[in-house]
């Protein structure tokens, strides 16, 4: 039985290929994938297109079998027991897809119907997905003519139409423009935080897993490079944050190799640009430093490390 | 309870195939246009060749049938086509459906709207060309109708798994395999005209006994001595081959990524 001490997602081993036409040689898409997922967390798992993130979704939302490996969702074997899993996970994707004639009410209600929803229980549901998602003035607009903000808000209301425990998100945000991406994130957080679902999205988006993501893996040409929190992933990688000290004149005379959190530095002429462990930890032992050394100081400037930064050290 | 979420799912694919037909003007055509068409064309063919009453029967039957299951079999061989075309067939197979609530719900529809066509056909081969509809009996009548259906249910069974294998490329096949069908079964001839290597075949498919048991209510010697049973017992066969062909072809489609593809 699953339980909040068990991962929402335990996977070892995966791996999957896909052969070109009926004799062609099999292209490997995922190699010996591992992953585990705490349950309540958003896990992220970026890569460029073509990484084997999709693949990989697909075989823990159980669309696809696994040719190697295991994989476990909230407890249940997703090939052995994906009739059960199905029940309690759900996925939206990019590019919402539905049936061209039907309303936004008709599609949920189809999809309702599909999770053995029903009568009262089921005209509830749609009504305070309806409302949740902000569709209910759209409610009998066939799918063909919606926006594709629209589309996405459906794709997403469609997915919780069975209340799901674990929530499957491949690039969710992918084709929409700022505002409508800004208002989608706000709903996956809301989800989460709200609701308590897990979610594992994917994208290539690093500053949508940075906001979102309490943990991030990157996958690279199938494999799965590296997992964990940004900022164990920071630790991990030596990337540090930037903190730039600009001076009045020349710089305050100190060791700043010896200065507690400093993992690189760099002098020149009045400027030193020091990589701290943790920036927001750091910064008053160092000015504490500067201060009695009576050297005036122009300027202060804070970069925390990013992704951007994470991905490129390990893709590289 | 179980009952009544397996009746849902069943009842999902049956509204939607309802909304696709309904919103559809093309579907609306075929439902009473070609039907009409049908109708007139071979029964004034008929006229112009001057056959006489019962042979006039024989070929309206053929006319009657041809129509009914290819309506029939359409709305089977169409469930997974719709979503393939929609690019939502990875939505469907993440909820927990069977491949028998799929079936079942597109099924559903492919019996009314067959049921429909064998009127609308049936009523106008009496009115215009004084065809004896009631000769069978309701006894005769529902046998007859329950194996045109179970005909239509075994080429939409074989459409859909060949959706599942090849993708919309399979489109095509969703007519083609009826009219082969069609063909064989001596729908405007007896069997007996066929070469013999294509009269074994015909013997093979189920819709040979079912117009043979029909059309000798209007006086046409039985090419078998018992061709209900030989109907039914085939068609009972075929029914299990392609169900387990569909599920062999899904499970395939799990394991080559076919959900995925017919969704991108």
């Amino acid at each position: 039985m699953y339980g909040m001490m068990q991962p929402a997602i335990a996977a070892q081993g995966i791996g999957k290929g896909f052969r070109t036409g009926f004799w062609g040689p099999v292209k490997q898409v995922l190699r010996q994938v591992d992953l585990t997922v705490a349950p309540g967390a958003i896990f992220g798992v970026l890569g460029p297109n073509g990484a084997g993130k999709t693949t990989l979704i697909s075989i823990l939302a159980t669309l696809l079998r696994p040719d190697v490996g295991q994989a476990r969702v909230l407890g249940l074997d997703v090939v052995r027991e994906a009739a059960t899993l199905k029940e309690r996970i759900n996925l939206a994707a990019s590019g919402a897809h539905f049936l061209w004639c039907m309303t936004v009410e008709d599609n949920l209600r189809f999809y309702g119907r599909l999770y053995g929803l029903g009568g009262r229980a089921l005209q509830d549901k749609i009504e305070k997905l309806l409302d949740l998602f902000g569709l209910a003035e759209y409610r009998a607009v066939t799918f063909e003519r919606l926006s594709t903000g629209l589309k996405q808000r459906l794709s997403l209301a469609k997915a919780l139409v069975n209340d799901p425990e674990l929530l499957f998100l491949d690039e969710p945000t992918s084709g929409l423009d700022q505002e409508m991406a800004h208002q989608i994130r706000k709903e996956i957080l809301r989800l989460n935080r709200e609701m308590g679902v897990t979610i594992l999205l994917t994208t290539h988006n690093l500053r949508e897993a940075e906001s979102l993501c309490t943990e991030v893996a990157f996958l690279k040409s199938g494999q799965l490079i590296s997992e964990g929190a940004i900022p164990e992933l920071q630790r991990r990688l030596g990337l540090g944050d930037h903190l730039n000290l600009i001076f009045q004149d020349s710089p305050a005379p100190l060791d700043y190799g010896r200065l507690p959190g400093v993992l690189h530095h760099s002098v020149q002429d009045s400027r030193v640009d020091l990589v701290l462990d943790r920036v927001e930890e750091r910064l008053p032992a160092i000015l504490e430093a500067v201060y009695r050394t009576e050297k005036k100081l122009a300027q202060v400037k804070i970069k925390p490390v990013d992704l951007e930064e994470i991905y490129r050290e390990i893709t590289h | 309870m179980k009952l009544r979420t397996n009746w849902y799912k069943i009842w999902a694919f049956s509204v939607r195939n309802t909304l696709v037909n309904r919103r559809n003007v093309f579907a609306m055509l075929e439902l009473l246009v070609w039907p009409l068409i049908g109708v007139l064309s071979v029964g004034l063919l008929t006229r112009f060749l001057s056959l006489e009453g019962e042979t006039v029967s024989f070929i309206l039957i053929g006319a009657v049938t041809m129509n009914t299951v290819q309506i029939a079999q359409l709305d089977l061989s169409y469930a997974l086509l719709y979503s393939v075309w929609s690019k939502s067939l990875k939505h469907e197979f993440i909820a927990p459906v069977r491949l028998s609530h799929i079936l079942m719900g597109a099924g559903l529809v492919g019996l009314v709207r067959g049921l429909l066509v064998f009127v609308v056909m049936g009523g106008l081969s009496v009115y215009l060309f004084d065809m004896d509809l009631g000769r069978p009996g309701l006894e005769g009548l529902s046998f007859f109708l329950l194996g045109l259906f179970l005909n239509a249910a075994i080429i939409g069974a074989l459409v859909l798994a060949l959706v599942l294998w090849f993708g919309q490329r399979a489109e095509a096949a969703a007519w083609a395999f009826s009219y082969l069908m069609l063909l064989l079964c001596g729908l405007y001839y007896p069997v007996s005209v066929l070469p013999q290597e294509f009269q074994v075949l015909a013997q093979l498919i189920p819709l040979t006994y079912f117009l043979d048991y029909f059309r000798h209510f209007y006086g046409f010697p039985l090419l078998s001595r018992h061709p209900l049973l030989y109907g039914f017992s085939q068609s009972v066969v075929y029914l299990i081959i392609s169900y387990g062909l569909v599920s062999l072809t899904l499970k395939h489609a799990y394991q080559r990524g076919t959900l995925l593809r017919l969704s991108d």
